[in-house]
């Protein structure tokens, strides 16, 4: 090959500005493919973002029983204090602190209302005592003054030693004789009432200010991110105790203590989103399309994160319901007669000796709830974003 | 860098008077009267000119300001009647302290440990064992911890006394042994914590193209574990470290009240329960100075560690 510069022919460019003002009939165009689409058809139906996610959530077997957890405790909390024939205010001071007694467990020897008690030997030979004793566990000489006494530590039946034969208080009963099953139930739905409104209008407040910062940036973002950043500096427990000292212990002043500074977390988070995917090339074509800011940002921009909020917010259930039984447990606890988990356990707490009982099924409760809580957000949160999986 | 710390320094000072301004209208607040229903005249007017009450509202506001920044809290009114209430709390301190301080030194140990396990041994029995314990530490309140463990130990098995020793103020080890179980409680949650950090952190780090071309280099897998992801991995840290002596202190509230420890935490909920509202206020500003000089050590500690932070300004947090 000889080396000869071939001189390319360049094509004169063209004026685009002449031909997109020259008119075409229609009839000149012709289509390139033909009627037919050759793409190959779906088969299946197609799978949407929640049922994509759903199909993700029920491999992971934990977090379906965390679900089904959830799904009775809230039952229970709802219906739970209608099955016992006591109201949650009714009491019975001649059968306080009675441990519990199940109908059909207690023929196995579990739950069947017996205390171990300490007593003199003589007493056992009293009426009272004479159908309640069940078994007796060890006799000893308990030496006072010089003399010796015979006592001994006996298995007592306290609902015949009351005279409760015909009643069932399942979980048993608190000082002055109030079931603690229906005070648990509605315990547990005062909780959990707490919990999701607070947990909703944090939501609700985070969701909008975090994509006012996120989408508008700049001056808007740096004034609203240092306000978060002022607020958030509150220590929780400050700003709580205080709150509540002032506005006294109630349902809507522990929903408003929660959500003072809840809401910031979700924000910064909403935020995060927001400068990820306001820069996308989708945006900016709906945007040259004439899409208002509104519409940017609550069809196009914030859906990307129904996923991480759908999974923060039951996150943020169980820390709330957390939060209420540590204010319980300080003496702000929401006043009686209503109860909620923390005052229950704060109050089992005080006789966590004499009645076990009293502590026991709150804190069991309590630690399911908040245990099934957060393996329900793990299972959420690897269904919605896979990648995250295990973190 | 200088910028950078005071810019901090300025949030700070606007957070500790935003709370400072909460605490004083909390006071002047709360429903109820400083002398008492029926109180004498003179007894009343009296009262008021010592706490200031008949001056104008904002300069009772400027009194309360000066108080407060030159750590002079006033006295305690019901719970220790006529004490100074820094001298109350500053004798307290020193148990709360013993208390966080061990609870620290067995929970970062313990919390990296397990960490570390898990992320070496990703997807194997030991990580699914580690992971399981964090949910489950995560999930249940350190006070149903404390609580259940006071039941067993303390009163059916009797291995340990039910609250804390208090003979002697020094420390001894009848005393240590009766702190087990609250240093215990304290330390469950932050173990759990520092392990899900240290795992996703390790484990990125150990996924990263550097860990690659140190093994290219050819280093054994210990030597470029130990030199580089673990060091990588440790930055991160310092910001969940730092903030839990905080939530340990908040813990210790519950768990001293449980076990009768005669600390800050059963000082703050006494003065709540005995309404003594000046004791309690002074404590939670006590709270707050630790709470944001800890966030600022996080702040700081960031640009000091972390390099590419300072040169940006204000670190970007999810």
């Amino acid at each position: 090959m000889s080396k000869k510069l071939v001189k390319l022919e360049v094509p004169a460019p063209l004026d685009v500005e002449k031909i997109m003002q020259e008119k075409i009939p229609a009839d000149q165009f012709e289509k390139v493919a033909g009627e037919k689409i050759f793409d190959q058809k779906f088969e299946g139906e197609a799978i949407g973002f929640f049922k994509d996610a759903w199909l993700r959530f029920k491999r992971n077997k934990s977090s379906v029983v965390a679900l089904c957890i959830i799904v009775f405790i809230v039952f229970m909390a709802i219906f739970g204090p209608m099955m016992s024939k006591y109201h949650f205010r009714e009491q019975h001071t001649e059968f306080g602190t009675l441990p519990p007694r199940i109908p059909v467990l207690e023929d196995f020897g579990i739950f069947d209302g017996t205390q171990q008690m300490e007593l003199f030997k003589a007493d056992l030979e009293m009426e009272e005592f004479k159908d309640a004793v069940v078994s007796i566990e060890r006799e000893f000489i308990w030496k006072y003054k010089n003399k010796e006494i015979e006592k001994v530590i006996a298995n007592i039946n306290m609902y015949e030693y009351t005279g409760a034969e015909d009643h069932y208080f399942i979980f048993g009963t608190d000082n002055i004789g109030r079931d603690l099953f229906v005070r648990l139930w509605r315990g547990t739905r005062i909780s959990l009432l707490i919990g999701f409104v607070s947990v909703f209008i944090n939501v609700c407040i985070g969701v909008t200010y975090g994509s006012v910062a996120g989408y508008y940036g700049g001056k808007v973002d740096m004034i609203m991110m240092r306000i978060t950043e002022i607020l958030g500096g509150v220590p929780f427990l400050v700003m709580s105790i205080l709150f509540i000292m002032v506005l006294g212990a109630g349902i809507v002043s522990f929903i408003l203590v929660l959500i003072l500074t809840g809401w910031i977390g979700m924000a910064r988070m909403i935020r995060a989103q927001f400068y990820r995917y306001k820069d996308y090339e989708y945006v900016m074509a709906s945007r040259t399309m004439g899409a208002k800011d509104r519409v940017l940002i609550f069809r196009h921009i914030l859906p990307n994160a129904i996923g991480p909020i759908i999974t923060q917010a039951t996150f943020a259930v169980p820390s709330a319901i957390f939060s209420e039984s540590f204010l319980s447990y300080l003496g702000l606890g929401i006043q009686a007669p209503e109860p909620s988990i923390g005052v229950l356990l704060a109050e089992g707490q005080r006789v966590l000796t004499t009645s076990p009982h009293l502590t026991l099924f709150p804190a069991l409760i309590i630690s399911l709830l908040m245990l099934a809580f957060n393996m329900f957000g793990n299972g959420l949160r690897d269904a919605f974003d896979p990648r995250m999986r295990g973190l | 860098m200088l910028k950078y710390i005071l810019k901090r320094v300025a949030a700070m000072a606007l957070t500790l008077f935003i709370i400072l301004s909460l605490s004083f209208f909390a006071i002047r607040l709360i429903p109820g009267d400083i002398a008492g229903q029926g109180a004498a005249p003179e007894l009343k007017a009296a009262l008021e000119a010592r706490y200031h009450l008949d001056k104008p509202l904002l300069e009772q506001y400027v009194i309360f300001l000066k108080n407060f920044l030159s750590f002079d809290f006033g006295e305690s009114i019901n719970l220790y009647p006529r004490r100074p209430v820094f001298q109350i709390i500053r004798d307290k301190i020193p148990t709360t302290l013993q208390l966080n301080i061990f609870s620290l030194a067995l929970t970062i140990p313990i919390g990296l440990a397990c960490g570390i396990a898990a992320a070496l041994k990703k997807n194997t029995w030991v990580d699914y064992a580690i992971s399981a314990m964090v949910v489950f530490n995560v999930s249940i309140p350190s006070f149903v911890f404390a609580t259940v463990m006071q039941y067993i130990f303390c009163y059916k098995l009797e291995w340990f006394p039910f609250l804390l020793e208090l003979e002697d103020s020094s420390f001894s080890l009848s005393k240590f042994w009766s702190m087990i179980l609250p240093i215990l409680a304290l330390s469950f949650g932050g173990i759990s914590t520092i392990t899900r950090y240290m795992r996703a952190e390790l484990f990125e780090a150990l996924n990263s193209e550097y860990m690659l071309l140190s093994k290219s280099k050819g280093l054994s897998k210990l030597q470029s574990t130990l030199r580089h992801a673990l060091r990588n991995s440790f930055i991160p840290l310092c910001n969940v470290i730092i903030p839990m002596f905080m939530n340990l202190l908040g813990g210790s509230m519950v768990v001293e009240n449980i076990f009768g420890i005669p600390g800050i935490g059963s000082l703050t909920s006494a003065s709540i329960q005995t309404s003594d509202y000046y004791l309690t206020i002074a404590v939670l500003f006590f709270y707050s100075c630790i709470s944001l000089t800890s966030m600022l050590l996080v702040d700081l500690s960031y640009g000091i560690v972390d390099p590419r932070i300072r040169i940006g300004g204000g670190k970007v947090r999810e």
